[in-house]
């Protein structure tokens, strides 16, 4: 098991420089301090105009900061959006490579095709046209890390011969992700090869499910690229010696984090699509079944790693034990908890819970 | 975060009363359905919803369309201009008025559901190559709007929000949330046209039409269950949802 950190930059309104500059400072010093505690991995969305919810629209300046600030923790582009109108192919391959050299050789790439219409509406993407361009992407970056040269003639884009510019550190090239919201995702990354980057809660059975049947699949696998057989998912964290303290704190991050998230205008609610099978509510907890009722008050939903270290380390066990390989967790949501109760939260995560994990959950 | 900040009275004017809680489900089989969804202006997103509820990003108005050939009263044709929103996590939409052109019908959806509905002609005109909605008010057109190039979709692709009806009930004046149920049998995404919406005679004039999302039509069986839930406009929908 390791553990990451995942930022979306959450912004409280109003939206003024301060504001944003003190949310992307205080991620920034979440960074390092993981980066000194051990986390494997920091990863930064990216996502367009959600307001409140992500203002992580240039996740690969972000990361290029992580990674000059820090030594070892890996920096993961989670993930880039493969849609044309947003991110360019060619574009997509040449910021990767540059960002894999100037962190050491430290990336991990994600690739996603976004869920809300609220992005793709504002690129005036085609809904219907993102899982075809989704994988045209992830069969050509490969090649245009590892050809010297190459031409293409596809669907969404096409190139004359050319060299694109830098290669990557890593050989033959970083770790591929992709990211999965709705069941059936982590079969397309299978058969691609690709890792499994959950950033929508499941529960501990259907994660077991859908688990084996990516490490099943992905052995018959035979992608472009090299295979990253890799089962992440994300999470909300909040650690405190006191269980009481610890959920309560925790459960106001990521009731928080719910409402940004229920502003968003998922693409299947607006855009009758078969390209988007749900609506796709990261992260949300999961709460009382049958009611519908909104005023439905929630306890720590089971899995979520809030509480003190001793329930914590149950729910990653348990998260262990169904096969995950690594937990991101998201660690507050428009600064609602004063930055010294995060980093205290960290460094007791790294002190109490790691331990209990082979390598120190490194 | 965001949150609706019009005055609960804007609501409550020419809202229509609920005669008590006991609705028994109500079953319309065989409805043409057309859904035409817009982007709005989102000068005035927050200015639209009663405190309870909040915007989405960006605010969309959902004009459907439904001809009930079997009810109760004959054949019925409705039309309802709604505001898409949340209410507390989930998506619901606000209904701002609606177009009947069966009298009997819109007394009863009144009484039973809260539903409200002014006397209109209400067309909905399906073609093959586009589905047209229509409305008059007093001989004025105020809602013109198509779906073009039908595409086949999957029975369960298309979305249906749950209502929120402002209206007066045994409990106050409260948001009654409706949760029509569409099975549909046959559904074509289609390209939206928008040719006329006069705002003002939909109720609130802010509502501008900005950019165009989508439309669907759909054959479908549509139920209006049991009534589980109402909700006090003046304070977010967490604290202020009532079961029934």
């Amino acid at each position: 098991m390791k553990f990451g950190i995942f930022h979306e930059l959450a912004t409280p309104r109003p939206f003024t420089a301060e504001v944003e500059t003190q949310v992307v400072m205080n991620a920034l010093e979440q960074v390092r301090l993981a980066d000194e505690l051990g986390f494997a991995t920091v990863w930064a969305v990216e996502h367009h105009f959600l307001e409140g919810y992500s203002h992580c629209s240039a996740p690969e300046v972000f990361l290029t900061a992580c990674a000059m600030q820090t030594k070892n923790i890996r920096v993961g582009h989670g993930a880039v959006v493969c849609v044309p109108e947003m991110n360019h192919p060619i574009r997509v391959a040449e910021r990767a490579a540059m960002l894999d050299i100037v962190s050491g050789g430290r990336l991990e790439f994600g690739t996603a095709r976004s869920s809300t219409w609220t992005e793709l509406g504002g690129f005036q993407a085609d809904p219907n046209a993102t899982k075809r361009d989704w994988d045209e992407y992830v069969r050509i970056i490969p090649r245009m890390w590892t050809e010297e040269r190459l031409s293409y003639d596809g669907g969404c884009f096409s190139m004359p011969e050319r060299s694109v510019l830098p290669k990557p550190i890593q050989k033959p090239h970083p770790p591929m992700w992709v990211t999965v919201t709705s069941a059936g995702t982590e079969l397309d990354a299978a058969e691609r090869g690709l890792g499994c980057l959950g950033v929508a809660t499941a529960s501990y059975q259907e994660q077991e499910r859908r688990t084996q049947e990516y490490h099943r699949r992905i052995q018959q696998s035979n992608p472009t690229g090299e295979v990253n057989d890799c089962v992440a998912t994300l999470n909300f964290m909040h650690c405190h010696e006191d269980l009481a303290t610890g959920a309560q704190r925790g459960m106001q991050f990521l009731g928080m984090f719910g409402l940004l998230n229920s502003h968003l205008l998922f693409t299947r609610e607006a855009f009758p699509t078969t390209a988007y099978q749900s609506l796709a509510g990261l992260a949300t907890p999961s709460g009382p079944k049958g009611g519908g009722n909104p005023g439905a008050q929630y306890g720590v939903p089971d899995g979520v790693c809030i509480g003190d270290p001793a329930s914590i380390v149950e729910a990653v066990k348990r998260w262990e034990s169904v096969g995950v390989d690594q937990i991101n967790f998201l660690l507050n949501a428009c600064e609602l908890l004063p930055q010294d109760q995060v980093l205290d939260s960290l460094r007791l995560f790294a002190r109490e819970v790691m331990p209990a994990f082979a390598n120190g959950g490194r | 975060m965001l949150q609706g900040t019009a005055n609960i009275s804007d609501f409550e004017r020419g809202a229509p009363s609920l005669a008590d809680f006991e609705t028994e489900a109500l079953v319309l089989p065989r409805a043409s359905v057309l859904q035409v969804l817009y982007e709005i202006d989102s000068d005035d997103m927050c200015a639209l919803l009663p405190p309870a509820l909040h915007p989405t990003l960006p605010p969309v108005v959902n004009w459907s369309f439904y001809r009930f050939p079997d009810t109760p009263w004959g054949e019925v044709n409705l039309a309802q201009t709604r505001l898409q929103c949340r209410s507390g996590l989930r998506p619901r939409g606000l209904l701002l008025n609606a177009a009947i052109d069966n009298e009997a019908a819109g007394a009863a959806l009144a009484s039973r559901f809260g539903f409200r509905s002014e006397r209109a002609e209400v067309s909905l005109r399906i073609g093959y190559d586009e589905v047209r909605g229509q409305v008059e008010f007093d001989g004025d057109l105020v809602l013109d709007l198509g779906a073009r190039d039908p595409q086949p979709l999957g029975a369960t692709t298309v979305q249906f929000v749950s209502n929120v009806h402002p209206a007066q009930t045994p409990a106050g004046f409260r948001l009654v949330q409706v949760d029509f149920q569409h099975v549909v049998e046959r559904a074509e995404a289609c390209q939206p046209v928008l040719d006329e919406f006069d705002a003002e005679a939909w109720g609130d004039e802010r509502i501008e039409p900005s950019y165009p999302i989508s439309a669907a039509y759909c054959l479908a069986d549509v139920t209006l269950p049991k009534l589980r839930f109402v909700c006090r406009p003046d304070v977010m929908a967490f604290e202020g949802t009532e079961p029934i």
